[in-house]
């Protein structure tokens, strides 16, 4: 265990493409840290550069006030999980989980063993144990590779998108076996992903990055209600947030979703942009004061059986996700209602608002 | 302008009509997916029947008389030529040294390309490391011939570098003339020479091993034996058994460089089996018996070859069971 902190560090590419831009942060001991964010965002980028396969071009990197910036992989006595599924071949499950341990003097036979059979329980391998790794599909292959890296009891686990290069069959599996095991052990890691629904349900806290800093940092429910900024209400969710832009009449938003005017505590923006989870977006089939008309244009069914309406309120088009016993057809009216607790306020630059809606 | 080209085509139809119906059922024959494969494959296979097919058969057919240029008669021996082969002392001699030459010729190009490969490998950062890649690689550019005749040069016992050496500490070396020493040292050109390619080949082979996966094995700390055993060579030895391969079919015919250099001689110590084909067939003009011989150099080649393809089929087979 050890806490990782950064301090200022920064990678060029060729002089001219900032991968990681001038980061300062600390990644608490024995916690998972997941850093989400698109495609080259600079995410892997960061990791390497903890991992020592990278070197930064500024900027120190300290390991329990350790500084390891340059030292080499090796040095820094870290597991490393990579995208495409690692293992030794030529031997079988067990003996890849045991290779690094060989190594290991201070390691008594007894201990190794009991930390063998304890990741091959955790990650489901047992019946695999004496199997040819070479015989195994990706998934396995991964999970044995993850099981190398806990077995090892590194001070740290870096993973680069386990997931991603793993069929869609032992994806659950494996996404299971990782939840399990972050629970189990308390080890700090960091976690490289895409894919919200793992940062989500594997993370203790986001670290949302874009274009080589990071946006925002929080707990997964917290970035996900209270964006600090625009890029993390569109990136996270599926699909993403609403956004309506307003104009601020006599400092109150007016038509579009709502039926009466809100009023905001603050009106020194002229232009503000609303945002709202499609989730979060009340629809009935009925008409009720102060609930707004909209013209159902699209509907499609979504993952967990619920319905993706896309709706036109005036010149407004936004999404809304019901639930299916919600019988609507294209082309209907429905009608439509937000709690103004649900909605989150940007400037026109796309950073949250402290504005409130006055009740 | 529609009505126009409508009408010079109409004008133009009946000459070219014929012509036409051939370029439709041209097209239609190469847009055929049965026929344009093997149409693709003519020009290769015209080549291959002149070059190879009518050449091998003829020389399978030869193998079978006597046929010499000295003697206008030849004569249906049936396979007498392979009999006085098989019971030929000085055919198997030479076929015994040819496999020694091989063996120790490609052994020793594939440990030492394969160790300065790694250093290569491992210098990516050095600076100057293009030139040196370029230098290394003149040997095997360089002709075997001309090769050959620089170290005949720096062979040779009057005014070449190595006597000169030799003599520095009293003693007197004539390395091409002492048939202790005259193999060595021709095989020593020939590792001069091919070294560099079975480097080549090492780079490539090591080009072919994942970056995670050594960056894996790094992170874990393992040793350099267990990550060339796990990691490099799994991924490394398809490419790595190709150059083998190569070599041994190339080496098994070597001629040039010994007949520039040696003939053969001194006495028959270099006297490598293609010397004796060459000499049999172009010194006494026995086709017939040369014929036979290189039947059956030919079968020796093809037998390493599938050996060697057998091999890596098993690990092939082993890596996706």
């Amino acid at each position: 265990m050890a806490d990782i902190r950064l301090e200022g560090v920064r990678k060029v590419f060729g002089g001219k493409v900032f991968a990681v831009r001038d980061l300062t942060l600390t990644f608490p001991s024995g916690s998972v840290t997941c850093l989400l964010g698109p495609s080259g965002c600079g995410k892997t980028t960061l990791m390497r550069m903890i991992a020592g396969l990278e070197e930064p071009t500024s900027g120190e990197i300290y390991f329990d006030n350790e500084r390891v910036t340059h030292l080499s992989p090796s040095q820094r006595h870290i597991g490393m999980v990579f995208q495409y599924p690692v293992v030794y071949r030529g031997i079988s499950v067990e003996e890849n989980i045991a290779l690094p341990l060989t190594h290991d003097k201070r390691l008594s036979p007894a201990e190794r063993r009991a930390r063998i059979e304890s990741v091959l329980e955790t990650l489901d391998l047992a019946p695999y144990a004496k199997r040819d790794v070479s015989t195994l599909d990706n998934g396995t292959r991964q999970k044995v590779a993850v099981a190398r890296e806990v077995a090892r009891q590194p001070r740290i686990i870096l993973f680069d998108e386990p997931i991603t290069n793993v069929d869609v069959s032992s994806k659950m599996q494996l996404k299971r076996a990782l939840k399990r095991l972050v629970k189990q052990h308390s080890q700090t890691i960091i976690y490289v992903t895409h894919d919200q629904t793992e940062a989500m349900t594997l993370a203790d806290e986001i670290a949302l990055m874009r274009d080589g800093m990071i946006v925002q940092r929080g707990v997964p429910s917290e970035i996900y209600d209270h964006p600090s900024d625009r890029f993390g209400g569109w990136f996270l969710g599926n699909p993403g947030m609403n956004f309506i832009d307003y104009r601020l009449d006599n400092g109150a938003l007016v038509g579009g979703l709502f039926a009466q005017p809100l009023r905001l505590n603050q009106t020194t923006e002229a232009h503000i942009l609303v945002g709202i989870r499609p989730e979060r977006l009340r629809v009935q089939t009925t008409p009720a004061p102060n609930w707004v008309p909209a013209r159902v244009r699209r509907s499609a069914i979504v993952a967990g059986g619920q319905h993706l309406l896309t709706l036109e309120i005036d010149a407004i088009t936004v999404k809304a996700k019901v639930p299916e016993s919600l019988r609507v057809e294209e082309g209907e009216t429905v009608y439509v209602a937000c709690d103004p607790d649900d909605l989150t306020l940007f400037d026109a630059d796309g950073h949250r608002l402290q504005a409130r809606i006055l009740a | 302008m529609q009505a126009e080209s409508t009408e010079r085509i109409a004008y133009a139809a009946p000459r070219t009509r014929g012509l036409m119906r051939g370029r439709a059922f041209l097209v239609r024959l190469l847009n055929d997916i049965r026929v344009f494969p093997a149409l693709l494959l003519i020009p290769v296979l015209i080549f291959f029947i002149l070059w190879n097919v009518i050449p091998t058969l003829w020389m399978i057919g030869l193998s079978f008389y006597k046929y010499s240029l000295m003697s206008p008669n030849e004569r249906f021996l049936g396979l007498r030529n392979y009999n006085d082969i098989l019971n030929d002392v000085q055919v198997w001699a030479s076929l015994g040294r040819t496999f020694v030459w091989v063996f120790a010729g490609v052994s020793i190009q594939t440990a030492l390309g394969f160790l300065l490969g790694l250093l290569f490998w491992g210098s990516r950062d050095m600076p100057g490391r293009r030139i040196a890649l370029t230098m290394l690689f003149a040997p095997m550019i360089i002709t075997p011939i001309a090769a050959g005749a620089f170290f005949q040069l720096i062979y040779e016992p009057t005014f070449g570098v190595v006597n000169w050496v030799v003599r520095q500490f009293g003693g007197n070396v004539n390395l091409l003339g002492d048939t202790n020493l005259a193999f060595g040292a021709v095989l020593f050109v020939d590792i001069w020479m091919w070294t560099p390619f079975m480097i080549l080949i090492t780079l490539a082979a090591l080009g072919s091993v994942p970056k995670a996966e050594l960056e894996a094995a790094e992170v874990d700390r393992l040793p350099w034996l267990q990550r060339f055993r796990h990691i490099i060579l799994p991924n490394a030895k398809f490419i790595l058994m190709l150059g083998i391969l190569l070599r041994t079919i190339d080496s098994f015919k070597t001629l040039d460089l010994i007949y520039l250099m040696t003939r053969g001689g001194p006495g028959n110590t270099t006297d490598l089996i293609a010397l004796l084909l060459r000499r049999q067939a172009f010194e006494a003009l026995e086709f017939g018996w040369a014929s036979a011989l290189a039947l059956i150099l030919l079968l020796t080649a093809i037998a390493f070859t599938s050996i060697y393809l057998y091999i890596l089929n098993l690990s092939s087979k082993r890596q996706e069971a």
